[in-house]
């Protein structure tokens, strides 16, 4: 009862956050952690899978794990959803240590594994109200439970589909129902849009933004437009370990900042001594990454080019911090 | 949650058709050997009749059905625990707000169900005599009692060696080594011997036979009830090492 009367609150709460925009680092504050991940490390003998992850999160936020195949994503995950023990470190979920206090801890988590974990000899609704005991929905609210999440998944129609022929979307959207029919505070998604679609993918993000208004996610992806698409936070691992984190709504594009291609390149300082430059710095024979002075226009930066006969192939606006070190990281593992 | 998990596993079994197989399979097998025994019993004269009816039946039948038993759980759990590894469902488990222990003991009552059916098969078959014969219910009664301790002894092996691997093949043939090592352990070859050592006390077909005999001894109620317990306890510690890594 109290719990509930939390959870009430939790979204009155929350729903004025949402209205407000993600923004207010105010409210963000004065939110409930959700989750809160510290120092996390996980060996398999003597290779080191996890080290030093720190993680939070609080209502109303998506955040995204991005890396690599092979980073630690999965494995975090698991460790989050309590599948796995953390070699050491602290994960508490709604202050609740996952570790100490797994079964209490694990009633406010919903998780959606790589593979949805279906059983092939059962239908839809059987297998939503396996679930939902469980997760321990209580009698009264069980049927309610199955037909709001198949509501929110799109599965309205195919309760009496057998799981053994569903479609790979179809069994995602299973998987996605199932991990929200006990209305967790916390949902975890490993790579929830993986081999969807791009109708589907875009049905499972509309999804995941209207799960946020009301508790907070956390996904996995090796796609990068996927994660800015939907997160309002995202943490770079590789190799295990935390190589970037930012909150997307910080990492817009560098105001002024362009990138521009040039057939007949001139050299730096002819570049740099335009008007409106404030500086221009070379990325290889024929790419500039060129920064205007505050208030010019791009506009004026093409028609210069232009006029000294610089064959203007490309200007783009320059992309964000995020991308730069995602793309560090691809491109270090592709010259490895 | 218990009961919730034994209700989908036993549907699950139910539904499956290597559980009617092997059911069917084991009345076929298990029919045979009751008419054998009731055509050798009915020809002999009553002067050569070293046993009762019912008592041919006991040591016939039923240790008959437990060696059959010895083949069926194996195949019926090694699904249980190493199929849920195999096809990634045991993380909607573990991800589940239920103890390791409440998922174990939900597979081992699913399992119990199924075995429960089959132990009753040479019950329900030796009671169609009733019509017809004199029968001993109180033997019928302690055979059914071993039988099916025996069978939930099997199916707790059979649980632990699916807890191994995410192999079910590799799951049942560990279980198959490890109840036949149990089975041949006992070095006196003779059942019921006074004078048991350490080895013949560990296998299962030397407590089972008195139970065939329609004595129920507590010793033999301790050794399933142990083993049992013992093998869902190795399960235990197994599905909590695989958490670990």
């Amino acid at each position: 009862m109290n719990h509930k009367a939390r959870r009430g609150r939790g979204q009155r709460r929350n729903g004025i956050v949402h209205w407000q925009g993600r923004a207010s680092a105010v409210w963000s504050r004065a939110m409930e952690k959700l989750l809160s991940v510290r120092a996390l490390e996980r060996r398999y003998g003597e290779h080191l899978a996890l080290a030093a992850v720190d993680l939070r999160l609080t209502r109303g936020e998506v955040l995204g794990l991005l890396g690599p195949n092979g980073a630690g994503k999965t494995t975090c995950l698991q460790i989050l959803s309590g599948n796995l023990a953390p070699t050491a470190g602290e994960v508490r979920v709604l202050g609740v240590d996952l570790v100490r206090a797994p079964l209490r801890a694990k009633r406010n988590i919903g998780y959606l594994p790589e593979r949805p974990p279906l059983y092939p000899d059962m239908r839809v609704d059987e297998y939503l109200d396996y679930c939902a005991r469980l997760h321990r929905v209580s009698r009264r609210r069980r049927a309610d439970a199955v037909s709001r999440a198949k509501s929110r998944c799109g599965l309205a129609e195919a309760g009496r589909r057998p799981l053994a022929k569903l479609s790979k979307g179809y069994r995602q959207r299973v998987g996605i129902a199932q991990a929200i029919l006990h209305e967790p505070d916390l949902v975890i998604l490993d790579e929830p849009t993986e081999g969807l679609d791009p109708v589907q993918i875009r049905e499972v993000r509309d999804l995941i933004r209207d799960l946020a208004a009301t508790c907070g996610v956390i996904l996995s992806s090796h796609i990068l437009p996927e994660v800015q698409a939907v997160c309002s936070k995202v943490v770079i691992l590789s190799d295990g370990r935390v190589l970037h984190q930012a909150r997307l709504d910080e990492d817009a594009p560098g105001l002024g900042r362009f990138r521009v291609k040039l057939l007949r390149a001139p050299p730096l300082p002819v570049l740099t001594a335009l008007p409106g430059v404030a500086s221009a710095q070379s990325l290889g024979a024929d790419s500039f990454r060129v920064t205007l002075r505050p208030g010019e226009a791009p506009a004026q930066l093409a028609r210069l080019l232009v006029e000294q006969g610089c064959g203007l192939m490309e200007l783009v606006p320059d992309g964000t911090d995020l991308e730069r070190v995602f793309f560090d990281i691809l491109g270090g593992e592709q010259a490895a | 949650m218990i009961l919730t998990i034994a209700r989908r596993e036993l549907q699950a079994g139910l539904l499956s058709p290597l559980g009617w197989v092997l059911l069917a399979a084991n009345q076929l097998i298990l029919a045979w050997m009751f008419l054998r025994v009731l055509e050798r019993f009915s020809g002999l004269e009553a002067a050569n009749r070293s046993a009762g009816l019912t008592m041919e039946l006991s040591l016939n039948l039923f240790s008959f059905a437990a060696a059959l038993a010895l083949l069926s759980v194996p195949l019926l759990s090694m699904r249980m625990l190493s199929g849920e590894f195999r096809e990634g469902t045991f993380s909607l488990l573990g991800a589940a707000p239920v103890s390791l222990g409440e998922i174990l003991l939900g597979k081992f009552f699913g399992l119990a169900a199924l075995v429960t059916l089959m132990g009753l098969l040479p019950l329900l078959m030796t009671l169609g005599l009733a019509v017809t014969a004199d029968l001993d219910l109180g033997l019928l009664t302690a055979a059914t009692l071993g039988l099916w301790l025996t069978g939930l002894m099997f199916a707790a092996v059979g649980l632990f060696a699916s807890s191994l691997s995410a192999q079910p093949g590799l799951a049942a043939v560990v279980a198959y080594g490890v109840l036949v090592l149990l089975s041949v352990v006992s070095r006196t070859g003779v059942a019921g011997s006074e004078a048991t050592t350490l080895f013949d006390w560990l296998s299962w077909n030397e407590h089972l036979f008195w139970f065939l005999l329609g004595v129920v001894r507590a010793s033999d109620l301790l050794y399933f009830g142990l083993f049992t317990g013992f093998f869902l306890a190795l399960a235990h510690r197994r599905l909590a090492n695989r958490r670990l890594g």
